[in-house]
């Protein structure tokens, strides 16, 4: 049992704004009193519920693959030192599994959502994040991009591709699902890509990326999935996407969406040299669209490693940077592209896309629609999120950093224009309880009785950065876990899975299709739920 | 299919092409190809230390470039002969540079047992698939240094705990010899060369017969291994386990030492 | 002149890890304090005067005697100072460094000068492989300073280096000024295979016939004016490059077209007397 009093309260679930209230603690919920037990006095501190992470790439086969590719940065980041309890690691582009749940909970997160599995690996994400301490974690599958899924498209049978979607869900032991440059992953195992929402992509005569993203969104609503469908959009990071985003958008019309990283597809222009911001525009839609919700993808200048599923992309980058390149190709399913990257001020692209990340976290108005991330660890390291704060917080701040861009930025960005400061209430917003509501978990960013009793405690700083950079406390579900700076306990996450029905005669669908095109058995195809450590169910929508 | 190898071995049967390179030519034959792709001039007699000539690298070259999804599979005649890891490094520049003109991947062909199931879990624990020092606390890597066979034959190490391979039959003789001179322990379903120089051998069932677990393809696709038989021996697993519990209980040797580092050594 | 002298007692049993010996560590310490220093015997921590006996203190000049073939990391990241090393040493030796100069009397081991930026290197030995290269996954080794061998090296001598000399008095073995991004390689001795593979800049510099990569062209014989300049300025660390157009000229080869780079590989050819 645990007592916190005296506290500064910042829990927007609750609609309570920086009001002194005391939480109390039991078997790893709030309650509304406690008998005995440890009391931290909390007076003059602030009080945030554990941050919720709803898009980040920290578990699977293409972050690992990026830890292979960067040895250099493993030697000069933090090292973790081991201890009779505690296993060793490495911080840095791409941190070890131990380490990031270290990181993460080092600066009050206690959820992620870990945004691209393939089937065919999840058994192994599922290792590595059984593997990440104290964090609670979800993943969502991969499937815009799945040849039967796309064939049944292509065929008219949305009925039956419902069923593979809700079949794929529980094979990879899912949370939600993905879509990642629809049409056009599959298209780059042909070396091309899909960068018109309504040309039919490569190898298919009618499916087009648009038809993809509005089946799979019905799809993922009718199915009842707690988290909407998480879309990349196509053509990320490419001058003038913005047309293709809003058409995009315009197809996700009548349904819930999450829309991932949108500042790399917030961009004008026609090539590289007059690429400029367009979030003001983006910003417009979104704000008149309830439907969405999406999360920043901010960019921070420094070093970093880009990974993503984009396989066409990521080449793109390779060549421009004539730096080192990966490449992974899962069968039919997927693939993903790996270059280490270096955003920095000077250059004019990078610089439009730090604007922009920003603009996009400044010109929503509805904190509980824009999240936190970096797209980690594509825009940033998910560890720098206390400098996005902030940025966010403090314009004058923001106005320094934009004085060290070229001047010729200035009129390709709409940042200066903007006055606009987070509150401390936003920013539990963004971080916290809006990411956790569009995750469906009920139960996280939020400090009412009965949630999981996660909770951040930082002290009330000037520099923002190191406010929530270094908080006094962290604790996960009653347990502190953090105690300034130094890592107390190191307690296994829960996983969270969905079940979504379907129909029971999909495995012998899929059966004869599986063993003519994969090339392993059907029966070591599925995650089978006794590899899920600690698995926590959560309900699905039930409709009308 | 084209075949590169120095000698016509079977799978010549399955090539369309083959092309026998000279022995110790790989990294000279895969340079001109990178040469050559981006239209580099290279003459007739460069190329004739490889064993091969212009004519045939010319067709082989439009070949690829002609190819929608080329795959390069190189295996141990590759990365183990001289040169070692620049021919690997080698073949997958090409293979990385090839796609600027069509989509081509490179995949080694790894040894038996599960390798890449090692380096995988490796590398998301440590960050380094293989050559990894623990004894400052955190990982280290430096292949050379920290790398089994290096080790051994330096007479680096004082004990040595093996386990899914077989050193005493591959290894340098020096490292074997190392392996006979410090306490050596081998975990295997069967009684191998190294056993017979160790000073404790377990008997352990055999994986994906007896024991279960997950083995890595080579596309880093994690399959379940499902026993099919009983077996009185433990899994490896089983054993590592129940040692690591005998070793927490022993007092901590590890000193004074701060929780995180925050410049390496 | 106050100066600080270690002495191994006996050869470790397992590697010692002694970054702490260098002239940065030692300049601001007493006696004790040095004595006290930690270093790792495999995964134990040990005071320094388990292995060595220490007197001076306080100094930036540091000798150092006995069989350090297996202590490693011997002057890593030193900035200035004198270290001085009486018999073999082991791996690493002065990689990092940014300042100073490193004497050995004996022979080194792998990686010595890797990744350094500056200061200077003289091994009167042999030295391992990995000679003033970049580590592994680091895009770039040697950035400055002097390396000088005077026996022979392993391979991948100045792998990835910037800038900076590195002289091997007898042969380096294959890839020699691997991927190499400028700075100069003198090869006193000639060296085995692959020399200069992959280099996109640099020159390297062989006093003996060398086999090529096929990648190299061949694009006249000069007496390159900035060899003078280089002669004169080795002349004074004792290294006699040959350059006056009576003696002979240099065959050079550019390269490596698989890059394409635009490196340079200059092979002496004595006048026929």
């Amino acid at each position: 049992m645990l007592r916190i009093t005296g506290g500064t309260v910042y829990d927007p679930a609750n609609g309570i704004n920086g009001e002194v209230r005391d939480l109390n603690v039991e078997d790893g919920k709030f309650v509304s009193s406690v008998t005995s037990g440890r009391t931290i006095d909390a007076t003059g501190l602030v009080i945030f519920p554990g941050g919720v992470d709803v898009h980040t790439h920290v578990a699977g086969g293409s972050i690992n693959f990026a830890r292979a590719m960067t040895p250099e940065d493993h030697r000069r980041t933090q090292a973790f030192i081991r201890s009779q309890t505690r296993r060793s690691g490495l911080g840095g582009m791409a941190p070890t599994t131990f380490a990031t749940g270290y990181l993460y909970a080092g600066m009050g997160f206690t959820t992620v959502n870990e945004a691209a599995v393939p089937v065919l690996s999840a058994r192994h994400t599922h290792e590595e994040m059984a593997d990440i301490p104290i964090l609670d974690k979800s993943c969502l599958v991969l499937m815009a991009n799945n040849e039967i899924m796309l064939d049944l498209l292509e065929a008219g049978e949305y009925e039956r591709a419902k069923h593979i979607v809700a079949w794929h869900i529980w094979a990879a032991k899912a949370y939600g699902v993905k879509a990642v440059n629809p049409g056009g992953v599959a298209a780059w195992k042909w070396g091309k890509d899909a960068n018109h929402l309504s040309d039919p992509i490569e190898g298919y005569k009618n499916t087009t990326p648009g038809s993809i993203v509005t089946s799979l969104a019905k799809i993922v609503d009718e199915l009842g999935i707690p988290h909407p469908i998480h879309l990349h959009c196509n053509n990320l990071g490419v001058p003038g996407n913005i047309s293709t985003t809003l058409e995009t958008m315009k197809h996700l019309e009548g349904h819930r969406a999450h829309l991932a990283h949108l500042q790399y597809h917030a961009y004008g222009g026609d090539d590289w040299h007059t690429m400029r911001s367009e979030a003001a525009q983006l910003a417009e839609y979104f704000n008149a669209h309830p439907n969405m919700t999406t999360d920043a993808g901010a960019v921070l200048f420094g070093d970093t490693v880009t990974i993503t599923a984009d396989g066409p992309w990521q080449h793109l980058l390779y060549k421009l940077t004539g730096r080192k390149w990966g490449n992974l190709d899962v069968e039919n399913e997927t693939g993903c592209g790996i270059v280490p990257y270096s955003y920095r001020p000077s250059n004019l692209v990078n610089a439009v896309q730090w604007a922009t990340g920003l603009e996009l976290l400044l010109l929503i108005d509805d904190p509980w629609r824009v999240f936190l991330s970096t797209d980690h660890p594509n825009g940033a390291c998910f560890w720098r999120y206390p400098e996005i704060v902030q940025l966010l917080m403090c314009a004058d701040f923001r106005k320094e950093c934009m004085a060290g861009l070229a001047p010729e930025v200035m009129n390709r960005i709409t940042l200066p224009e903007i006055n606009r400061e987070y509150t401390l209430y936003e920013i539990a917003t963004i971080m916290s309880a809006g990411p956790a509501r569009a995750l469906g978990l009920g139960q996280k960013g939020n400090l009412g009785v009965g949630k999981d009793a996660d909770i951040v405690i930082y002290h009330q700083d000037k520099d923002i950065a190191r406010m929530f950079g270094h908080p006094r406390y962290v604790i996960k579900r009653g347990e502190i876990v953090i105690e300034e700076g130094d890592i107390r306990e190191t307690p296994d996450g829960n996983e969270y899975l969905v079940k979504p029905s379907f129909d029971p005669g999909t495995d012998e669908f899929l059966r004869p299709l599986f063993e003519d095109r994969y090339c392993m058995s059907f029966e070591n195809y599925p995650v089978e739920i006794e590899r899920i450590e600690r698995p926590e169910f959560q309900q699905c929508i039930t409709s009308e | 299919m084209v075949l590169v190898d120095i000698r016509e071995t079977k799978s010549v049967k399955a090539a369309d092409i083959f092309l026998q390179v000279r022995p110790g030519k790989d990294f000279e034959l895969i340079t001109i190809l990178r040469a050559m792709i981006k239209d580099q001039p290279i003459s007739e007699t460069q190329i004739a230390e490889t064993g091969l000539t212009m004519e045939q690298l010319q067709d082989f070259v439009s070949r690829m470039k002609a190819a929608r999804f080329g795959v390069m599979f190189f295996g141990m005649g590759l990365s183990m002969t001289r040169g070692k890891h620049m021919n690997s490094a080698a073949l997958l520049t090409l293979a990385a540079e090839m796609n600027a003109f069509t989509k081509f991947v490179a995949m080694p062909m790894r040894g038996h047992g599960n390798v890449t199931g090692a380096d995988v879990i490796m590398r998301s624990q440590t960050g380094y698939p293989f050559g990894i020092s623990f004894n400052r606390g955190y990982p280290r890597y430096n292949p050379g240094e920290f790398s089994t066979v290096d080790v051994l034959v330096r007479g680096d190490t004082d004990c040595a705990f093996i386990i899914g391979a077989d050193p005493g039959a591959t290894m340098p003789q020096p490292a074997i010899d190392h392996l006979a001179r410090i306490p050596t322990i081998v975990l295997d379903p069967h009684v191998t060369h190294t056993s017979r120089l160790s000073r404790v051998h377990i008997t352990t069932a055999p994986a994906g017969i007896s024991a279960p677990g997950t083995a890595y393809r080579m596309d880093e696709i994690p399959l379940p291994l499902h026993p099919a038989l009983e077996s009185p021996y433990p899994s490896d697993e089983e054993v590592v386990r129940r040692i690591n519990e005998t070793l927490m209980k022993k007092p901590d040797w590890m000193g004074e030492r701060p929780q995180i580092l925050q410049t390496q050594i | 002149m106050n100066k600080i002298k270690l002495t191994l007692k006996k050869p470790p049993t397992v590697v010692l890890e002694a970054e702490v010996i260098t002239p940065d560590h030692l300049v601001e310490r007493s006696n004790e304090e040095i004595r006290a220093s930690v270093v790792y015997h495999g995964k134990r921590q040990r005071r320094l005067d388990d292995f060595f006996d220490i007197e001076g203190e306080r100094s930036d000049c540091v000798e150092i005697h006995g069989d350090l073939h297996r202590v490693r990391h011997v002057g890593r990241g030193m900035t200035r100072g004198d270290l001085t090393v009486r018999g073999d040493v082991g791996m690493h030796l002065g990689a990092h460094m940014s300042g100073g100069t490193i004497e050995v009397f004996g022979n080194a081991g792998d990686w010595v000068g890797g990744e350094m930026k500056q200061g200077r290197i003289h091994v009167h030995g042999d030295v391992g492989q990995q000679l003033g290269a970049a580590y592994r996954g680091s895009p770039i080794g040697m950035q400055g300073g002097t390396i000088l061998i005077d026996g022979n090296a392993g391979i991948e001598v100045g792998m990835r280096m910037r800038r900076g000399t590195i002289v091997v008095g007898g042969t380096a073995r294959d890839f020699a000024g691997l991927q190499m991004k400028g700075g100069t390689i003198i090869l006193c001795g000639g060296a085995e295979i692959r020399t200069g593979a992959w280099m996109q800049r640099g020159t390297i510099v062989s006093l003996k016939e060398i086999s090529l990569m096929p990648t190299f062209a061949y694009s006249g014989a000069y007496n390159p004016t900035f060899l003078n300049v280089y002669a004169r300025h080795l002349g004074t660390l004792g290294i006699d490059l040959p350059c006056a157009e009576a003696e002979g000229s240099y065959k050079r080869f550019c390269g490596d077209r698989a890059v394409p780079g635009k490196g340079e590989i200059l092979i002496w050819e004595p006048a026929v007397s």
